[in-house]
């Protein structure tokens, strides 16, 4: 004696939200996840302290402003001096934007549904590009509200304001595509966390080295390329460029041509987007 | 009549290190991806030295320029980072630590073995390296080579026991880590003159001073202050990762 029930299941009726939906959320997700929200209070401690050390010379710089009156830290130079700080929160964060996908084999999961690869990788770029814009313009933004609360003599830097906003998003675009795709590399996380520093370090240390060396050898106009080895000192140059603000390389040693720096810059975002995307296809077919 | 353990583990209790842990752990380093990332700072340290040795003159100001600022001062503490935390970080992060403990092998041998085998690579991929760049500028003059080799060596020891100690502390060893190295040694180290002191990459300063005659080496920190800080530090940072170990709690991923 046997007898079907009826148990329910029903057809899903309401409205696809669809791909964008989709990509959307995963992008909100993901930003998230860079500063810990959602997640416990331990995870939170490393980004919201090197939010906080990124705020500290903004803040400085409004009190100089307002007691001294005299301007601190350069709008256009922010990103450059606070580099340690940005690559430090580059390296701890983007592993956990990646890795625990690949680590817990979930890509499939993702892939099943309306999110291709290319909305995957989209979704994660755009993510820690948010992260590490905000991280930037914010101190940026806030010291421009100082200044125009303090009320300086002359009329406030609003074009250098302006453009170093936008470099701080440039440099957010490299960075996140170089960051992800050398994390999304091994799905353990400490490896990653190192990876990225490593080569971040290898950038930072051995540019004044080159320069110094082919500087002092005479061959002046082949140590300005040493700068742009660094994805900091690149961004800047094409700051430089285009805003004509003075350069921040260390003792403001001249800048090669602008344009080929945003050449090698453009390129350099391209590969780090390839790469990524490369890796995901391979990682998608396991 | 019991068989005798192949692995011989019931008398490790008594020994300094476990071969068959030392093994493991020596593979997990070596093999896959992670070898490159110790390749990659030495290579880069060695391609220096030569674009320096073709384009330079070789002479000691850049040579002693290159081993504090590349040599001791970016590629020592990462690497240590990366050799102190990967000996024991990775099988935490992914639970396979419970295999281990679960076997009767002591807990401060497993961390003495760790510190071992992390003390040896760095041996290998930081001091080898350092004295390899070091010769290529100026051979042996006035005993930069040897210095920095035998400061990179002692300085290594002593990284790879904090950073071993660090990774069974802590979940986001590798950034404390960066933190330490980049924040605390390099600027607050170059700015705050008291805070030298305590920085591992000054002990080795001071010890390739001890050896090295070059006028172009000046340190801060006394022989006398940094020989019984690295010994205290190393012994310190081994026993506790030991005890450390000994009542250690798996906790879930976050």
């Amino acid at each position: 004696m046997s007898e079907i029930y009826d148990i329910g299941y029903r057809h899903y009726d309401g409205p696809r939200l669809g791909r964008g939906y989709a990509t959307r959320a995963l992008a909100v997700h993901s930003l998230r996840g860079v500063f810990g929200l959602g997640r416990t209070a331990r995870s939170k401690i490393v980004p919201f302290s090197l939010a906080a050390i990124m705020l500290l010379p903004a803040i400085v710089s409004i009190a100089l402003m307002a007691l001294a009156k005299q301007r601190g830290i350069p709008y256009s130079g922010f990103a450059v001096i606070m580099q340690a700080v940005v690559a430090t929160f580059l390296a701890s964060q983007a592993p956990t934007v990646v890795a625990p996908d690949l680590r817990h084999r979930v890509l499939p999961l993702y892939l099943s549904r309306p999110v291709a690869v290319v909305e995957y990788v989209t979704a994660k770029v755009a993510a820690m590009t948010v992260a590490l814009f905000l991280l930037v313009a914010v101190p940026l933004t806030l010291m421009y509200a100082g200044e125009l609360l303090v009320d300086l003599e002359g009329p406030p830097l609003t074009q250098e304001y302006l453009g170093a906003v936008l470099m701080a998003l440039v440099l957010a675009v490299l960075l996140s595509a170089f960051g992800l795709a050398i994390s999304s590399f091994t799905p353990r996380r400490g490896l990653g966390v190192a990876s990225v520093i490593a080569v971040y370090l290898l950038s930072s240390a051995s540019v004044p080295v080159v320069y110094g060396t082919l500087y002092s050898s005479g061959n002046e106009s082949a140590a300005a390329w040493a700068w742009l080895a660094n994805p900091f000192w690149l961004v800047d140059s094409v700051q430089s460029w285009l805003f004509g603000t003075p350069p921040h390389s260390i003792e403001s040693a001249a800048y090669p041509s602008g344009p080929a720096s945003l050449a090698i810059l453009v390129l350099l975002i391209a590969v780090g987007l390839i790469a990524l995307a490369l890796r995901y296809r391979k990682a998608a077919s396991r | 009549m019991n068989p005798p353990n192949p692995r011989g583990t019931h008398t490790s209790r008594s020994k300094a290190m476990n071969a068959v842990v030392a093994g493991i752990t020596y593979r997990a380093l070596l093999g896959r991806r992670r070898i490159i990332l110790l390749l990659l700072l030495p290579l880069a340290l060695i391609g220096l030295a030569l674009l320096l040795r073709l384009f330079g003159e070789g002479d000691q100001r850049s040579a002693v320029l290159l081993m504090q600022n590349f040599a001791i001062g970016t590629m020592l503490p990462l690497l240590g980072l990366i050799a102190g935390t990967g000996v024991i970080a990775p099988e935490i992060d992914d639970g396979t630590i419970i295999h281990l403990m679960s076997k009767p092998i002591s807990r401060p041998v497993i961390a003495r073995t760790k510190f071992l085998v992390a003390a040896s690579l760095l041996a290998l991929f930081a001091a080898v390296p350092t004295y390899v760049s070091a010769w290529l500028l100026v051979r042996n003059e006035d005993g930069i080579a040897p210095g920095f080799a035998l400061g990179a060596l002692v300085a290594g020891i002593a990284y790879a026991a904090v950073f071993l100690l660090l990774g069974v502390i802590t979940r986001h060893a590798v950034t404390i880590g960066i933190v330490y190295a980049l924040v605390w040694e390099s600027l607050v180290g170059n700015l705050v003159p008291g805070a030298r002191k305590f920085s591992i990459q000054q002990w080795a300063q001071s010890i390739a001073d001890q050896i090295s005659g070059s006028p172009f080496l000046r340190t801060d920190v006394s022989l006398g202050f940094a020989v019984p800080a690295i010994i205290i530090v190393t012994l310190g940072a081994v026993l506790w990762t030991g005890h450390r170990l000994r009542a250690f709690s798996l906790t879930g991923d976050e």
